[in-house]
């Protein structure tokens, strides 16, 4: 059984469409990211799921539980945690009597580990807490009853460093007790590091839903190589099928940018000259370049020529980000 | 079940015990200036309900003030129950789901295993703890404070009075929930439930011996008559029918209306 369905969910204000026609499933054990930036429309599909909101249109199901049947999703809540993006507790109540209001109604099965993890000042009451120990107190109630599924919204905002570190080994626990999570976030490298699949929403419209290895090998790896003897750009450019945004440099220093700006600008052309390292037009020591291609033939591309160096990186999430909002006043 | 009910119901207890003691702190001044105030006059009735404008006299329902019991009906329980706690019931009433969908807490309340009904009906029901706590206080003061000036009261009567405003204040409580389902906003949701239970007040007292009396009919003060429990001893289990009918309607609405709605 899938942990969750989206079929068509719509949700409309007015004439603003906060979510459109959003579909895809979130499969039993796995953690699903669901990524774009703020105002995007991730808070509203969460916030569907949880019967908060009425979708316009469509419908979805949560282990089964249909989004619209109270009495069914509230079956499924039992088997449910939730961490909303600014989680917001009763001021007055201490960290404790928080714990135990939920305590009695979800029951809890493992606030004690939890609380050794995430440690929040439990004595003292809300009022006094720092928007991170709200989050850490957040984090023990979404995950104290051990739900099945867990959607969280932006659930490391506030946290630090360390904290973000070991919330990123508990969620990986918990994949590997095989529960399931689905959270939102705009950090792609939270995403990247904690995901097995990723759902891209702009703009109130899901763009794509990939394996994260699938969207790191669609857009390409980033090489970086430099030669003991300069050789022709044609090498790359012309005799390697995959390669984009080319840059090219003198060797001791390059100019190439991630987004790979070709070198040959006058001044760097100057450089050269000056220092004599490019032989001639279209002859340099250090490249920069996006490779599609298989790794295979790059190797063989260069497997005559004496290597200084050679790395090949995945490309970061962000370019891949800026292949979706790229050009986007929204993004 | 009633988990939130205890929850918010603990939460309520400090609050209702100081109501509590202010509200016997009033008792207390009332029945204190009694003597003074009958003694100053041959005829307090005569003197009295000449001098307040037969509209005031009208609005507060003043019967008597020749007697402890008629001068506690208006000052304390027309003044301090009728309207007062009337009021205060219902503004806590209007702070129940508005605050919480206004500072963000119903996302995980609601997340949780809870229906919505559910929510709505155990919220209601922390409001018992003011209800009860003050009313179960104040008897106490007010018998102990008659006796302490020579004045004696029927311990009928006063229980009475305390116990059949309990359905007139869940009355009211119930114009504040009904408002905090419909807005969202804390403070609105007051204003509008301060502002229709004043509202009902005084279109119950000034439609009263007009030909509009009848409107009157759907203001819970008209079933809630300090003046008939405490001068004449009768208690009209109708009226409290009647109170509980609006109760349990204006509750039945407000779930209906917070199932149906966004948060």
């Amino acid at each position: 059984m899938a942990a969750i369905e989206l079929e068509g969910l719509t949700k409309t204000y007015g004439d603003v469409q906060a979510a459109r026609d959003i579909s895809f499933t979130v499969e039993s054990g796995e953690v699903f990211g669901y990524l774009g930036p703020n105002g995007a429309g991730k808070t509203t599909t969460l916030r569907m799921l949880l019967g908060l909101l009425s979708p316009t249109a469509g419908e979805a199901r949560v282990l089964g539980a249909d989004i619209t049947d109270e009495r069914a999703l509230i079956g499924a809540k039992r088997q449910i945690g939730y961490l909303p993006d600014d989680p917001q507790f009763d001021k007055s109540a201490t960290g404790r009597e928080i714990l135990e209001f939920h305590a009695d109604i979800k029951g809890d099965e493992r606030s004690d580990e939890l609380l050794e993890l995430f440690d929040p000042p439990l004595e003292r009451p809300i009022r006094a807490y720092s928007h991170g120990n709200v989050r850490k107190l957040g984090l023990v109630t979404t995950f104290m009853h051990d739900p099945e599924l867990v959607i969280l919204d932006e659930p490391t905002g506030g946290l630090d460093p360390l904290m973000k570190q070991r919330f990123a080994e508990f969620v990986r626990g918990e994949r590997e007790r095989g529960h399931t999570l689905f959270f939102s976030s705009h950090i792609l490298g939270e995403v990247r590091r904690l995901c097995d699949r990723v759902g891209i929403i702009r703009s109130g419209e899901l763009v794509t839903v990939d394996p994260v290895d699938a969207l790191l090998n669609r857009s390409g790896k980033v090489v970086r190589l430099a030669t003991v003897d300069p050789i022709p750009r044609t090498t790359f450019e012309r005799d390697l099928e995959g390669v984009h945004d080319l840059a090219a440099g003198a060797g001791v220093r390059t100019r190439a940018s991630p987004r790979g700006e070709p070198a040959d600008d006058s001044t760097a052309a100057e450089d050269r000259k000056q220092r004599g390292d490019a032989t001639d037009d279209g002859v340099y020591r250090e490249y920069t370049f996006t490779f599609t291609g298989h790794v295979d033939d790059l190797l063989a591309a260069v497997s005559d020529v004496e290597l200084v160096d050679l790395t090949i990186e995945e490309a970061p999430l962000e370019s891949i980000f800026l292949r979706y909002y790229g050009g986007d006043d929204n993004a | 079940m009633l988990e939130i009910a205890q929850y918010d119901g603990r939460n309520r207890l400090r609050g209702s015990i100081y109501l509590a003691i202010a509200m016997s702190l009033l008792a207390g001044i009332v029945i204190w200036i009694y003597p003074s105030f009958s003694e100053s006059f041959d005829d307090v009735d005569e003197a009295f309900l000449q001098a307040y404008p037969d509209e005031v006299i009208q609005l507060f329902d003043i019967q008597t003030m020749a007697t402890l019991e008629g001068f506690l009906a208006f000052e304390l329980y027309i003044f301090g129950w009728t309207i007062l706690l009337g009021l205060y019931l219902a503004y806590l009433g209007a702070g129940t789901i508005a605050d919480d969908i206004e500072r963000g807490r119903i996302d995980i309340l609601l997340s949780m295993p809870v229906s919505r009904s559910q929510t709505v009906v155990e919220k209601f029901l922390a409001l018992a703890v003011p209800i009860v706590v003050v009313n179960v206080v104040t008897p106490v003061v007010v018998y102990a404070s008659a006796e302490l000036v020579g004045e004696s009261l029927s311990i009928g009567d006063i229980v009475a009075v305390h116990a059949l405003s309990i359905p007139y204040l869940f009355a009211c409580a119930g114009i504040g929930l009904l408002a905090s389902v419909v807005v969202d906003r804390t403070s609105i949701a007051q204003r509008i439930a301060l502002g229709v239970t004043f509202g009902l007040f005084m279109l119950e007292s000034l439609l009263v011996d007009t030909d509009y009396e009848a409107v009157g009919a759907i203001a819970p003060m008209r079933y809630y008559d300090p003046n008939a429990i405490l001068l004449e001893s009768s208690y009209d289990l109708g009226d409290v029918g009647v109170l509980i009918g609006m109760t349990l309607l204006l509750v039945a609405v407000s779930v209906v209306w917070f199932k149906r709605r966004d948060v």
